[in-house]
């Protein structure tokens, strides 16, 4: 392995991985199901001297626990969607990414990477307040994926570092995951939305976390509305009042798929949708 | 990289970049007629093969991950000029109009009755989703895959 400067390789496991990947750095693109990053190639977005295809790599897994669930980065969303005990969020969010051939290609660990108007999963996973495990070059990091975004396809991730698994600890009791397609089973996401409740005995919020995926490259947190609706009891008025915060400081995308003004009147609606089904009862 | 994997069942050697997509290298380098560029990205389904029998759309799979392994074409489906009951069942329908889309249909609809004989309808639309026909034939192909789907 000494030699190689460039290539297509395909590390074994995980030390191997991170090995080749301390050596080239940013040459190389890392790639796992391919539905994202063999666009970044063919696009001309990048120009990659190797590709560290985790191919071979055994992070293909779900581990559920009764307070935790870790998921490896190369899992499938077909793989995703057969487990059993997923948070309703993230089931219905990998429920959501259609076509025989997508589910079974893209990977939770590749969706964490995919701009807009894709990336359902990492939406969820950020309403799930989900960590992001990293190995590297000094070993392994956590990084909670709501410090993760910096801009446009940039990421709090080192050069030397590989993406192995997605974990949720103490997964909220209630959650929910709503998105907007053009047409009903497939095409881009034009807004999506993703809350996630904990309620303590008379019904207050005690933990609320809403994430929004389609209005900016990557999902965000609305941490405004949270602490509106944290520590009280929802209704009708409180929700709308929250949803108007929704987009509050933040710059919508407004492009031919859908204008801003259109996305940010989405968002609300689904939010609304989402919570008005918390309060009567559904999930 | 030289690469080497069996395509239709015959032995192929061919150098490749890494950057290469298998879409690319079918087409371009070794002349496959029945995959198509649709789009370049995993939207349309009209460059899907399979890759040791999984569904893949080859514009999206780099030519470095087929080293190894069985690619299949809609063109291998159909035995001694025997065409499978699938492909019977467009036929018999005029479900291809321009046909552009045609190979990727077939292919899904393959692996879609292979796991699920009888899917519903909302399991034959998701399932069908990343398949697109320019010609907007949906009718006819839904019940051409419908009409071998044991119900």
């Amino acid at each position: 392995m000494s030699l190689i400067a460039s290539g297509y390789l395909t590390p074994t496991n995980v030390q191997e991985a991170v090995s080749l990947k301390r050596k080239l750095r940013d040459k190389a693109l890392v790639v796992a199901g391919g539905t994202a990053a063999v666009q970044l190639i063919s696009k001309m977005i990048i120009e990659p001297q190797a590709i560290i295809s985790l191919e071979k790599v055994p992070l293909d897994y779900v581990k559920i626990r009764s307070n935790s669930v870790e998921i490896g980065a190369t899992t499938s969303i077909a793989k995703l969607i057969q487990s059993r005990g997923l948070p309703n969020a993230l089931k219905k969010a990998a429920e959501s990414i259609h076509g025989l051939a997508l589910k079974d290609m893209a990977t939770v660990g590749g969706n964490i990477f995919t701009p807009a108007p894709a990336g359902d999963l990492a939406t969820a996973l950020l309403s799930l307040d989900a960590v992001l495990i990293l190995r590297g070059g000094r070993g392994m990091r956590s990084v909670p994926l709501s410090n993760f975004y910096r801009g446009p396809l940039q990421f709090n991730i080192k050069p030397d570092e590989i993406l192995t698994a997605v974990k949720i600890s103490r997964p909220p009791k209630l959650s929910a995951f709503l998105k907007q397609t053009p047409w009903k089973y497939s095409g881009p996401t034009i807004a999506s939305v993703s809350a996630s409740l904990d309620l303590d005995r008379n019904g207050r919020t005690r933990r609320a976390m809403v994430a929004l995926g389609g209005l900016t490259t990557h999902p965000y947190r609305a941490k405004k509305v949270e602490k509106m609706i944290t520590g009280k009891k929802l209704s009708e008025q409180l929700i709308d009042g929250a949803a108007q915060q929704l987009t509050d400081g933040v710059e919508v995308i407004d492009d031919a798929l859908a204008s801003s003004w259109y996305r940010r009147e989405l968002a609300q609606v689904l939010f609304k949708r989402i919570l008005y089904n918390f309060i009567s009862g559904g999930d | 990289m030289r690469i080497r994997f069996k395509l239709d069942g015959q032995d192929v050697e061919v150098d490749v970049k890494h950057t290469d997509t298998l879409l690319k290298v079918l087409k371009d380098r070794i002349g496959v007629g029945s995959v198509h560029f649709g789009c370049g990205e995993g939207s349309c389904g009209a460059c899907m093969v399979l890759i040791n029998g999984r569904l893949r759309y080859s514009c999206l799979t780099l030519a470095g991950y087929v080293d190894g392994k069985e690619v299949t074409t809609v063109a291998a489906l159909a035995r001694d000029g025997e065409l499978t009951e699938i492909q019977r069942a467009f036929l018999e329908n005029d479900a291809a109009q321009c046909g552009y889309c045609t190979p990727g249909m077939i292919l899904t609809a393959k692996v879609l009755l292979e796991k699920n004989p009888s899917p519903s309808d909302e399991e034959l639309f998701d399932a069908l989703a990343g398949n697109l026909c320019r010609c907007t034939g949906y009718i006819p192909i839904i019940n051409a895959i419908k009409s071998v789907s044991r119900r």
